[in-house]
């Protein structure tokens, strides 16, 4: 249950495509409806829905600019970072509908190590890529500063930094959810509330530190000093 | 009984380090924020940066647990 994919409803190509993949895509087409009607006529003067994205993606900038010194650098992949945030609020937050641990299409994607495995992924790209548009073939001089001796552990840092993102996100909301369920077995009443009343705090504590995470690896990446 | 004992330990032990990590971390945090409240932001954001590294070595022994409750 933790590391298959089973019960798949149809196979698109190679690919089998089960309940976690379907929630997925709604997820994605939320968030891409609320982006269309947005910016479908936009205004000198925002107003509405128009105002908030605007609010977002200024704030957003702003952040990024603070935590990752180069301005260029944030803006360019403020956008990345805050799709993750987005996208992982939205999944973590689709496991806290009403009875959502009981029906098998509810589970949220993100505890399910296959989903933030492919984040992670992602960031691991976003962060050499960085590296390498930001300082050319310079950047590999950085795995083996101060000394070659080093090069063993700067390649192990490389590997653990998508190790622990993955984990970190799975275990937490996995964990999470495993709680939730256990508590709706022993006491099906009221008690669980409290529990779900702190994993909406959780879900957004986690997709904070997944973003900023990537903020800060990819702010390594692309810093002066190597 | 021995992987449920392991299983147990994994995490309780994990759980133990981890909350005494986060103690000190986030009480250094607060005096610093009560030291400095114009730099409270900062000290927020790398408050958040610490738990997140302080939170994974607990969540690993919580997944060792995991895979052993599995084994069972």
């Amino acid at each position: 249950m933790i590391f298959g994919l089973e019960g798949a409803y149809f196979n698109l190509g190679p690919i089998p495509v089960d309940h976690l993949v379907v929630t997925q895509w709604v997820i994605v087409a939320i968030i891409g409806l609320l982006a269309f009607f947005a910016t479908r006529d936009m205004q000198v003067c925002p107003k509405g829905l128009q105002n908030a994205f605007e609010w977002i993606v200024v704030w957003t900038n702003d952040f990024f600019t603070s935590l990752m010194d180069k301005e260029h650098i944030a803006k360019k992949y403020a956008p990345l970072l805050s799709t993750f945030f987005l996208f992982i609020l939205c999944s973590n937050y689709s496991g806290l509908i009403p009875g959502a641990e009981h029906i098998n299409g509810f589970q949220p994607p993100t505890s399910n190590w296959n989903v933030t495995v492919a984040l992670a992924l992602i960031t691991v790209l976003a962060v050499q890529s960085a590296g390498f548009a930001e300082h050319g073939f310079h950047y590999l001089g950085h795995f083996v500063s101060p000394n070659p001796l080093m090069l063993p552990l700067n390649l192990l840092e490389e590997i653990t930094h998508p190790l622990s993102l993955t984990v970190r996100l799975f275990g937490n909301i996995f964990g999470e959810e495993m709680i939730i369920a256990y508590m709706l077995f022993l006491v099906p009443f009221l008690i669980p509330s409290a529990l779900m009343a702190l994993s909406v705090l959780l879900g957004a504590i986690q997709a904070i530190v997944f973003t900023i995470l990537s903020a800060s690896y990819i702010a390594a990446a692309t810093g002066e000093g190597h | 009984m021995g992987i449920a004992l392991g299983a147990g330990l994994a995490v309780s032990i994990a759980g133990l380090g981890g909350g005494v990590g986060m103690g000190v971390a986030g009480g250094k945090a607060i005096e610093a924020i009560a030291r400095q409240p114009e730099v409270g932001g900062d000290v927020r954001t790398l408050m958040f940066i610490t738990f997140a590294f302080i939170e994974t070595l607990t969540i690993y022994g919580l997944l060792i647990a995991f895979m052993l409750v599995g084994k069972m």
